[in-house]
């Protein structure tokens, strides 16, 4: 029998600790474990035969660290250690026939970007390497444990999907707070790898079997997959200065059996524990009766941190990153501005959304990368769930593929060649699909129209095993104005799909209003009948207060706000007359210009709102010439001449950006653009990227045209921007001794094929000298200074 | 050799709270003006809420040769001011602390929305985890007298022991620090140091 059909019929046991029993055979402090495959070969057989003997069906590998970046002889590593298995289980005396080999596959102990420097694309080929190894030389599945990051999780078992046939297990390692380290909860995780179709799932080291029993619940509570818990021996303590776990054999099978009552079905353990403590967790637990894990058809979307159950409470999604009708968005994208993107999605969170929707589709611009680029910065900061909305299945695929967590995929449709085309996407990487009821015969114009289309598509998901917890059904909001029934035919929609097809649903709300006045009225009550009626997620604008009070309202009335918490506080700011109350500008009498003191006291809206005022009484330019570059000029010197310090200088500038977007927004052409290009880049090797950062804000304000590659750039892509754009002035950043080699490396490439181009450099590190030393055209103490050289 | 354990150390935040004149200082500012003190106390609150301290640290044997050769259990280092540093210790305690990935995430969402903002939560950030050293340095202490703290890349010590330093702790499956190719830590806000231990056996 196979082992996937097993996992379904019976408790399996995994095997427990390997390095506490190689230390005891002398494995050396700092020798690598993996190599004793090699050189001990039968310690190693030995050690899996007494784990089979204590009634583990898996053995794993000595394999925990086998990859490229520790071993060249990678290759003999690992099949010595196939072998060395595979030599138990001819030696074992007991049913062979349920005896398996896991591949080991730990983490690399390297960070993935954006924390670290290792590429996602890298860790999923390092994987793979040692993966396919695994499966040429005969394990039988692949157990990925102890990672503690969702990312690294993910690239894992995307390079077992990828490069073998095996089942694949996937265990987190999670610390007393109950989270990974890098902060995603159980329920995230079991999104994650559910989605990506891993075989079983659950929990392993970390923590001893006590502190795991809450975990272990939550495991069993969400996860449809069968449940795997292998906790360590307790936790570690000193005794005469030896590590020791608290937790003997016989307490830790006691618990063991808590956790399989509790519906766990495959047990084993970690660090600490020997084959005692699995013989004595088998006897406990062997005759304890068995249920296969069920589906618990949880709508699960999740980001690097959190899982959204989807069918609980209104979920809202932000729509506002999407460039359609909004100018000031095209331009963005149109110049690449990420950063925009991203404040769009924080602004969208701190109105309260739970989910973003991401779509960066331009006719002109390359949306596979732009998407990409998006997802990638969007799931640096923030930590929503994104909902990837793009028609192009190359920008979804490479999306999908990056995406830290189980994405919303917007969307399918009816259309055949639409379902052919994302179907496979959502099936390879998972993710909830949000299906349209729209097929090649167009919208129907009744509700049992739009579920038929709904039926036809879950028909076709089922093909591709994906079940129809994963499939969201948007029945189209249409425009009210265009037909009178238009807004009732889309609410019976959510009614009868709901309940006939048993699916969850989703609208864009805001197309009910088209070509009507006062939009955001009918939206917000169109917005509470759909929840009425059972909607579940909601399409929808978090800047508009009228949409987010009805929602607050809907929560409040249907007893969904404790105590009305929320809804107090949301209407907090609203006076009588519902108009939010604006806190009015202090001003004090001097004879400086509001605008200009509200720079140098670095005001940000306060700059906003004066320069509104002074361009109803003064031209744009005058504006600009008399009071920002004035007011600029007066921090600058201030800083200068220090009385002034960084963060205020940051400050100001930054209240002058805001003073120069009133300004724009009445005048295209402000004519202060200096004409000088710069390219800004923290060098090769440096994750560093803050001292960067505050020079790019400066020369901004300064009216330059700053082109930033970001941190750890090598020095042929700054020459290549440089070249490409056609850079004046070239600016590096270094803050450790260890990069300044990279930035004289850029330095000398940069003057042998651009000798035209200045180079500035910078960072905590540096010093005059050095600069002279490796040819950079000027050194800048700080970012005042590179402002002064560029205006040079 | 005798095997030193490994002690594992995790404080909450309200252990540990960032020291307002350390941060000002990172800052290059003297005190905080105008709309500075509110940005400090927001980033501040959201500092709190993000990082999640821990610690690992170890004694190891310190022996001299050369001229400024010093030999630990994990490594041999060459460096004159880690070696007067330790003049007259015959040990020293290796230690590894973080303020977690969610820091980096902080202060990098931060910057996004302000550079102004970002900056003073890095600096807030850096006193923080400063806090937090001198929080494990004296529980380190016990009744001993320890040797001012010597991290990695001050003075002639280059950056490249890290690897054996936190391999030596096992800091990254205890307390999750990765180095890069160029041997700096990440999580960012993180710090390993070497403290010589004077008067012992």
């Amino acid at each position: 029998m196979n082992i996937k059909e097993l996992l379904n019929k019976k408790r399996l046991y995994i095997d427990g600790g390997m390095g506490t029993l190689l230390q005891k055979r002398g494995l050396q402090p700092g020798e690598l474990p993996e190599t004793w495959n090699l050189t001990h070969p039968d310690d190693i057989t030995d050690i899996h035969l007494s784990y089979l003997r204590a009634g583990s069906n898996i053995i794993t590998t000595n394999t925990f660290g086998a990859n490229c970046l520790k071993f060249d002889n990678l290759s003999d590593i690992i099949s010595a250690a196939l072998k060395n298995a595979k030599r138990a289980i001819e030696l074992f005396d007991g049913n062979r026939d349920e005896c398996f080999i896991a591949l080991d596959v730990g983490p690399l102990g390297k960070m993935l970007e954006p924390l670290g420097d290792m590429p996602f694309e890298r860790a999923v080929e390092i994987f793979s390497e040692s993966i396919k190894l695994g499966a040429e030389n005969g394990a039988d599945l692949v157990i990925i444990e102890t990672m503690t990051d969702s990312y690294e999780t993910k690239a894992a078992l995307l390079a077992a999907k990828e490069s073998c046939d095996l089942p694949v297990f996937v265990t987190n390692a999670y610390d007393e707070t109950g989270k990974l380290l890098t902060g995603a909860s159980p329920k995230a995780m079991i999104a994650l790898l559910e989605g990506l179709r891993a075989d079983a799932i659950g929990i392993n080291c970390s923590l001893g079997p006590h502190q795991m029993k809450e975990i272990a619940r939550e495991y069993v509570k969400y996860s449809s997959l069968p449940v795997i818990v292998s906790p360590n021996a307790g936790m570690p303590r000193t005794e005469n200065g030896k590590t020791v776990f608290d937790v003997d054999a016989e307490e830790f099978s006691l618990v063991m059996k808590d956790i399989a009552e509790m519906g766990a079905a495959i047990l084993g353990g970690c660090c600490g524990t020997t084959p005692d403590f699995i013989k004595a967790t088998v006897e406990k637990t062997k005759n304890l009766p068995f249920s296969p894990a069920v589906n618990k058809n949880l709508t699960l979307v999740s980001s690097y941190t959190h899982a959204i159950e989807i069918g609980n409470d209104p979920v809202l999604i932000g729509e506002r990153i999407n460039p359609t009708g909004k100018k000031r968005f095209k331009e963005a994208l149109r110049q690449g501005d990420i950063n925009y993107i991203v404040s769009e999605g924080i602004a969208q969170e701190e109105k309260g959304v739970h989910i973003l929707d991401v779509n960066v589709g331009l006719p002109e611009i390359d949306e596979d990368s732009m998407l990409v680029n998006s997802v990638k910065e969007l799931q640096s900061v923030l930590d929503l769930p994104l909902q990837l909305d793009t028609a192009k299945k190359s920008a979804m695929e490479k999306a999908m593929r990056i995406y830290n967590g189980k994405p919303l995929v917007n969307s399918v449709n009816g259309k055949q060649e639409v379902m052919d085309e994302i179907l496979p996407l959502v099936k390879k990487y998972g993710g909830v699909v949000i299906a349209l009821t729209i097929d090649e015969t167009g919208i129907p114009e009744t509700a049992k129209g739009r579920m038929e289309i709904a039926r036809k598509i879950l028909l076709e998901c089922e093909k591709y095993g994906i079940d129809k917890k994963d499939v969201i059904v948007d029945p189209l909001a249409m425009a009210v104005s265009a037909n009178d029934n238009s807004a009732k035919i889309t609410l019976d929609s959510v009614k009868l799909i709901k309940e006939k097809l048993g699916v969850k649903t989703s609208l864009g709300v805001s197309n009910v209003s088209f070509g009507l006045p006062s939009r955001e009225t009918l939206n917000a009550y169109f917005l509470s009948l759909a929840f009425m009626n059972g909607l579940d997620c909601a399409i929808m604008n978090p800047f508009s207060d009228t949409m987010m009070g009805s929602y607050r309202t809907y929560m409040a009335l249907m007893g969904k706000d404790k105590s009305c918490t929320e809804y107090i506080d949301f209407f907090k700011d609203f006076t009588l007359t519902g108009e939010k109350g604006t806190s009015a500008v202090k001003s004090d009498y001097t004879n400086e210009k509001p605008l200009v003191r509200a720079i140098v006291k670095g005001l940000k809206e306060p700059s906003y709102d004066e320069a509104q005022k002074a361009l109803q009484v003064v031209e744009p330019l005058s504006v600009i010439n008399e009071q920002i570059v004035p007011a600029l000029d007066k921090v600058g010197k201030l800083f200068e001449e220090k009385k002034m310090y960084l963060p205020q200088l940051l400050m100001s500038a930054e209240a002058a950006s805001k003073a120069f977007d009133a300004v724009k927004s009445v005048m295209k052409d402000t004519g202060l653009k200096e004409s000088k290009k710069i390219v800004l880049a923290t060098v090769k090797g440096d994750i560093h990227d803050i001292g960067k950062n505050i020079v790019k804000v400066l020369l901004e304000n300064y009216g330059f045209t700053v082109i930033d590659l970001g941190k750890d750039v090598a020095p042929e892509t700054v020459l290549e921007a440089a070249k490409n754009e056609k850079a004046d002035i070239v600016g590096l950043s270094a803050l450790m001794t260890t990069t300044t080699e990279a930035m004289a490396e850029t330095v000398a490439l940069l003057r042998k094929e651009l000798p035209e181009v200045k180079t500035v450099v910078g960072g905590a590190v540096l010093t005059k000298e050095f600069a002279e030393k490796i040819g950079a055209t000027f050194y800048a103490k700080d970012a005042m200074e590179t402002v002064r050289f560029a205006q040079r | 050799m005798k095997e030193n354990p490994i002690i594992l150390h995790t404080s909450s935040c309200a252990e540990i709270t960032p020291d307002k004149k350390m941060a000002l200082r990172f800052m290059d500012c003297k005190e905080l003006f105008g709309d500075m003190e509110e940005i400090y106390e927001e980033s501040s609150e959201e500092y709190k809420k993000a990082a999640v301290f821990k610690a690992v640290y170890r004694k190891s044997s310190v022996t001299f040769f050369g001229e400024k050769g010093i030999r630990f259990d994990f490594c041999e280092i060459e460096s004159e001011s880690l070696r007067k540093n330790l003049e007259g210790c015959k040990s020293a305690f290796v230690f590894a602390a973080t303020s977690g990935s969610a820091v980096d995430r902080l202060i990098l969402r931060r910057t996004k929305l302000s550079a102004a903002d970002g900056f003073i939560t890095d600096c807030i950030a850096s006193s923080g985890i400063e806090v937090f050293c001198d929080f494990i340095n004296d529980e380190m202490k016990e009744g001993r007298t320890l040797k001012p703290r010597f991290s990695p890349g001050y003075g002639d010590v280059s950056l490249c022991c890290q690897g054996e330093i936190l391999s030596f702790l096992d800091a990254y499956r205890k307390i999750g620090i990765t180095l890069t190719e160029a041997y700096l830590m990440s999580p960012i806000k993180s710090v390993t140091a070497i403290v010589g231990i004077l008067e012992e056996e």
